[in-house]
């Protein structure tokens, strides 16, 4: 083909969109949301990921190994050991932890560092970077903030910080500010409160004690220094790597960063079918125009040509639109792609987006790529299409009407090819989400079929409820089954995919009320605040402990320990009991004998949640390998039980068996047992008002636990809330695009109508009465593909990403707002055609072309 | 008109599926035509005459026979041949007018020019040419929307004639328009076509088209039948 056809041909496609401009500005909308939603969620993770890794790399600075305890401490003699005995001069003590400062909304890393020992460390918190060593180790609460936290907060250096920890307060006062010359550290450090090492002892209740030792080795150190100084560490302590903390953490939110992703990818399936609808609507919609053009002489390669590059071109505008929109949309999911960071696994504070090469670069891959894979086949069929029978119009409905079974049959094909998928043995996520694709497939092929059912069911229904007028409507709908089966299609996968997701959450949330019903036992928990909401970081003071306990009206209680510690599968949440056998009421076995309760107070047993056993492989018999103050202890798995708290799992064992190898008597947790006759509400103002001055701590009734648990719950499912009201907003104008577009195109019909008679209101009554027959096939179809996406969610990709067994939970709630999502949309899709054509004089719309 | 055979279609048989029959369209049906003949071909609806056209086009493959084209027998040439022997060699004007809609007048009879891949400056002046011949000199920037029925048709004769094809084929050129635009289009096709030298095949069931034949035809039972003018006028 010449340069100059080619031009003319594109001429002439550029002309036919601009003809149509809804319909364009449409389908770019579709390809921009879906790659809005992926950019965004990609921009966020990254962003967090990063801001994690600053303050890690701020935190860690040049240290390459760490010396840590068995728990969460470290005896501070083996800082004189290492410095002194070991000749270990690069080594540096440290205390960390994390505070809130009144004035700001965030939780800061706290640091407590020996700025003598400093230097080869982190530059900013050295003797060399100005530090008044008199003041900064006075024995008084002194501390150092970024400059732009004092600048936010509007304190200079000589003022007094209120800071609280683990709900205890205390006052710092400002001795110093951290000054950064480039934007890497500036970010990191803006969440960081430095202290002098015995300031952050008395802070956290550690005198003595050091959360690890920074070291500095040289490269062969792993020959022949760490063999030497392991053996001046006492029990349980060991030396690693310090990037192996990193790696830890980014192990633990790969599954929730996967599926994050996965999710905005499903976005991204809705905005190609809704792709696939416009293009192939737009290539029925030039049947004729194509057909003349191949009469003409252009071969079917340059017909494919040009309907792709018409795909290019949508595709590279919505993906400029989706990302640039996407970096907006990722201003405001980072905060609750954090915020469920914070609620699930570890402290973190995003200060700003990191928009990296890769999200952007992987956006404009999607945005057309997938606009290129969904117009491939409508290009294809127009190419292919016989010139003979293109020049007629009938041909393309008989077409598809023989089709209907070959489909249908591919489509149940496609399912069990799914299926299929799913049975592979250690299939993983990729192979869940593979399998929902061809399901989808599967189910969309089926959708002809399945119109033709229903319309035989809804014509004499409609014909009783609506005359004439009725059975016409639903016959239109099988007549053009090419267009509208395909425009139906693409409703049912965008309401399905709001239906997957949206049983999803409510299994889950159905799942957890009922777990916390029988968790929570007790009439009245004490918690002090922590940084993350689903672990317990923070010690109640013991004195505290013992008052409550004696408190008027208090039957019983018994106490929880949490700590982190190192294991054979890495660093793991340990949490200690001192319930006794009483805890079998309290505790939902998935796995193990009834005998484990009677034994676990007395013998090296332990019981993992299902999360735990799923992530690291292990079940009833295995040995789990603690490092304890008294060494590596081994201890028989003996029990596993179902917990919805923690995605990552947790140990438990007895507090007896706990205080033999571990040298802590903190507690975490605190459950009373109201006295018979006695109100817990009441009982609950008592304890609250015997606490005031000694530490600020959750007291909360049984039924306020619970509130409260379900909204932290709430809380880090808005992320996934917020997809799929974007899955929404996508499927809204995905029905909007196809059914006003197929109406519009049938002016001519509509005109015959208004010609033979059929009145203005008429022609409302039709137009309108047909797109809500649309609209209720696809809601209804929407629904059984709906339960299938969300089956194999909760099944299959939730089981595979985190191990959790979820009670299937289907709400008439989430299946009513689908069917009445398409149903109103289909509705409102009818308008405008509806009033252009009662207003247009029928002898316009019936002039020839 | 030169003696030679420039069209000669030997034993050209089509037919078509309907249901669980098969029915015979062309039967073993053969023709000559020379160099610069206008050929009117007559039938009933449905009785074969745009399958005939879409087999002398390359449109559609025959069941058996033969279709020789200048010398090319299109039966023999693949799908991408023959719409590239079409776009080089045949012009067609349809009953239904047939126009690109997104193209403007003077840009559709550019279209089969650049097809064929004449030079820019010369599609311009062959196009504003037949333009004019066809009395629309001045409507090139119209989109077809915008033009009558008659003005259309016009158009898709510049169109057909423009990029100087082997052969015209034409199918009821006049079916949707009045008697007297459809007088007129007839003058100008056979005007331009005489002029310029060209072959045309016309199909149609108006017999009082048969006036400007050189040779009338039939198509009855699948077959050719050679009908005398005088004949038809009679009829």
């Amino acid at each position: 083909m010449s340069k100059y056809s080619s031009d003319l041909l594109w001429l002439s496609s550029l002309r036919f969109l601009l003809q149509h401009p809804w319909h364009f500005a449409l389908s770019i909308l579709g390809v921009a949301l879906g790659v809005s939603v992926v950019v965004s969620i990609d921009i966020s993770n990254s962003s967090a990921k990063t801001a994690f890794s600053l303050s890690t790399e701020a935190v860690t600075g040049k240290a390459t190994h760490q010396i840590q305890g068995a728990a969460e401490d470290l005896d501070e003699e083996v800082y004189q050991t290492i410095r002194i005995d070991g000749k270990i001069r690069k080594s540096a003590p440290v205390v960390e932890g994390y505070a809130r400062i009144t004035g700001v909304n965030r939780t800061f890393q706290v640091l407590g560092v020996d700025p003598i020992a400093e230097a080869p460390f982190r530059n900013f918190a050295s003797q060399e970077a100005g530090i008044e060593l008199s003041e900064f180790m006075a024995g008084e609460n002194t501390g150092l903030i970024a400059e732009s936290v004092a600048q936010e907060l509007e304190v200079s250096i000589g003022d007094t910080l209120a800071i609280s920890v683990g709900g205890r307060s205390f006052s710092i006062r400002l001795i110093g500010l951290i000054d950064t010359q480039d934007d890497r550290s500036r970010q990191a450090l803006e969440s960081l409160l430095v202290l002098d090492v015995s300031t952050a002892q008395r802070l956290f209740d550690m005198q003595g004690k050091l959360s690890q030792i920074d070291l500095i080795l040289p490269q062969n150190a792993e020959e022949n220094i760490i063999p030497e100084l392991k053996t001046m560490l006492p029990d349980g302590a060991d030396i690693i790597r310090s990037d192996s903390r990193t790696e830890t953490v980014e192990q633990m939110t790969r599954a929730f960063e996967f599926n994050l992703q996965a999710l905005s990818m499903l976005a991204l399936l809705v905005g190609m079918f809704l792709i696939y609808n416009t293009m192939t609507f737009s290539v029925v919609q030039r049947r004729p125009l194509i057909g003349r053009l191949r009469a003409l002489g252009v071969t079917k390669n340059e017909i494919l040509a040009i309907v792709l590059k018409e795909a290019v071109l949508i595709g590279l505008l919505g993906t400029v639109i989706g990302m640039i929109s996407g970096i907006f949309l990722a201003q405001v999911l980072v905060k609750l792609v954090t915020q469920s960071i914070n609620d699930l696994y570890f402290v973190l504070s995003v200060q700003e987006l990191t928009i990296g090469f890769f999200p952007l670069a992987k956006g404009a891959l999607l945005g057309i790529g997938a606009t290129l894979i969904a117009s491939f086949w409508p290009a294809r069929e127009a190419s292919q299409a016989e010139v003979s029978t293109v020049l007629r119009r009938s041909s393309n409905e008989s077409k598809i009407t023989k089709r209907i079974l070959p489909l249908a049959i591919i489509g149940v094909s496609a399912g069990l090819a799914g299926l299929g998928i799913l049975l592979i043995p250690n299939g993983g996520i990729a192979a869940g989400y593979s399998s929902l694709l061809f399901m989808i497939v599967g189910f969309s092929l089926i959708i002809p079929m399945l119109i033709v059912g229903m319309a035989k069911v809804l014509r004499p229904v409609l014909g009783k409820v609506n005359g004439l007028i009725g059975k016409m409507s639903v016959r239109g709908v099988v007549t053009e089954l090419s267009r509208t089966s395909v425009a139906i299609a693409a409703l049912v996968v965008a309401v399905a995919a709001t239906v997957g997701v949206g049983v999803m959450v409510d299994s889950f949330r159905t799942t957890v009320v009922s777990w916390l019903e029988s968790q929570l036992q007790a009439d009245v928990y004490v918690q002090p605040p922590s940084s993350v909401s689903r672990n317990a970081d923070s010690e109640l003071v013991p004195m505290l402990v013992d008052i409550l306990k004696e408190t008027e009206g208090v039957a019983e209680s018994h106490t929880v320990r949490s700590v982190d510690v190192r294991t054979n599968n890495g660093t793991d949440n340990l949490v200690a009991i001192d319930q006794g056998e009483a805890a079998r009421n309290t505790y939902q076995l998935k796995e193990g004998d009834s005998g484990f309760w009677q034994d676990y107070t007395e013998e090296n047993i332990l019981m993992v949640s299902e999360v735990y056993a799923y992530r690291n492989e292990v079940g009833l018999g295995d040995s789990l390998f603690i490092v304890t103050d008294r060494g590596r202890q081994g201890f028989e798995i003996r029990a596993i039980n179902f917990d919805y708290a923690s995605d990552i799992g947790t140990i438990t064992i007895n507090r007896e068996i706990y205080n033999q190898y571990f040298e802590d008597e903190a507690i975490s947790g605190l459950a009373l047992y109201a006295e018979d006759g006695v109100e817990v509400d009441e009982l609950v103002e008592r304890l609250r008002e015997r606490s005031k001055g000694l530490q600020e701590v959750f007291i909360r009734s049984n039924k306020g636990l619970r509130e409260a648990s379900i909204e932290i719950f709430d809380r880090t499912f808005t992320v996934t809330v917020v997809l799929r009201m974007l899955a929404i907003l996508v499927a809204f104008i995905g029905v909007l695009s196809a059914l006003m577009a197929l109406q519009l195109e049938r002016s001519r019909e509509l005109a015959v109508l208004r010609a033979n008679g059929m009145t203005p209101g008429q022609l409302w009554n039709y137009v309108i009465t047909q797109t809500g027959v649309m609209g209720v096939m696809a809601g209804i179809l929407s629904v059984p593909l709906g339960i299938l996406m969300a089956y194999i969610l909760v099944y299959v990709i939730n089981l595979r990403s985190f191990g959790w067994t979820l009670q299937f939970m289907i709400s008439s709630e989430v299946l009513i707002q689908a069917v009445a999502l398409a149903v109103v949309a289909a509705l409102l899709a009818g308008i405008y055609p509806s009033w252009k054509m009662a207003k247009t004089n029928p002898a316009d719309a019936l002039r020839n072309e | 008109m030169s003696n030679e055979a420039h069209i000669q279609l030997n034993k050209l048989t089509k037919s078509y599926q309907e249901g669980d029959k098969t029915r015979a369209v062309l039967d073993e049906m053969n023709l000559s035509v020379k160099e610069g003949e206008l050929i009117v071909l007559l039938g009933r609806s449905g009785s074969g005459k745009s399958t005939l056209l879409n087999l002398v086009s390359g449109i559609d493959k025959p069941d058996s026979g033969e279709v020789v084209i200048g010398g090319t027998d299109l039966a023999k040439l693949n799908e991408k041949d023959r719409t590239l022997f079409r776009r080089k060699n045949i012009g067609f004007v349809f009953q239904s007018f047939n126009l690109i809609t997104t193209l403007t007048a003077h840009e559709n009879v550019i279209l089969p020019l650049k097809l064929k891949g004449v030079s820019d400056d010369e599609t311009l002046s062959k196009a504003q040419q037949f333009l004019d011949e066809v009395g629309l000199g001045d409507r090139g920037d119209s989109y077809p929307d915008r033009l009558s029925g008659g003005e259309q048709q016009r158009v898709a004769i510049a169109r057909a004639l423009a990029h100087e094809p082997m052969l015209i084929l034409a199918d009821e050129p006049t079916g949707n328009l009045d008697y007297e635009t459809g007088k007129t289009i007839l003058d100008i096709l056979n005007n331009l076509v005489r002029k310029n030298g060209r072959t045309i095949i016309l199909a149609t069931h108006d017999r009082d088209i048969c006036n400007i034949a050189d040779r009338v035809l039939e198509i009855r039972g699948g077959k050719l039948r050679e009908v005398s003018i005088t004949e038809e006028a009679i009829q």
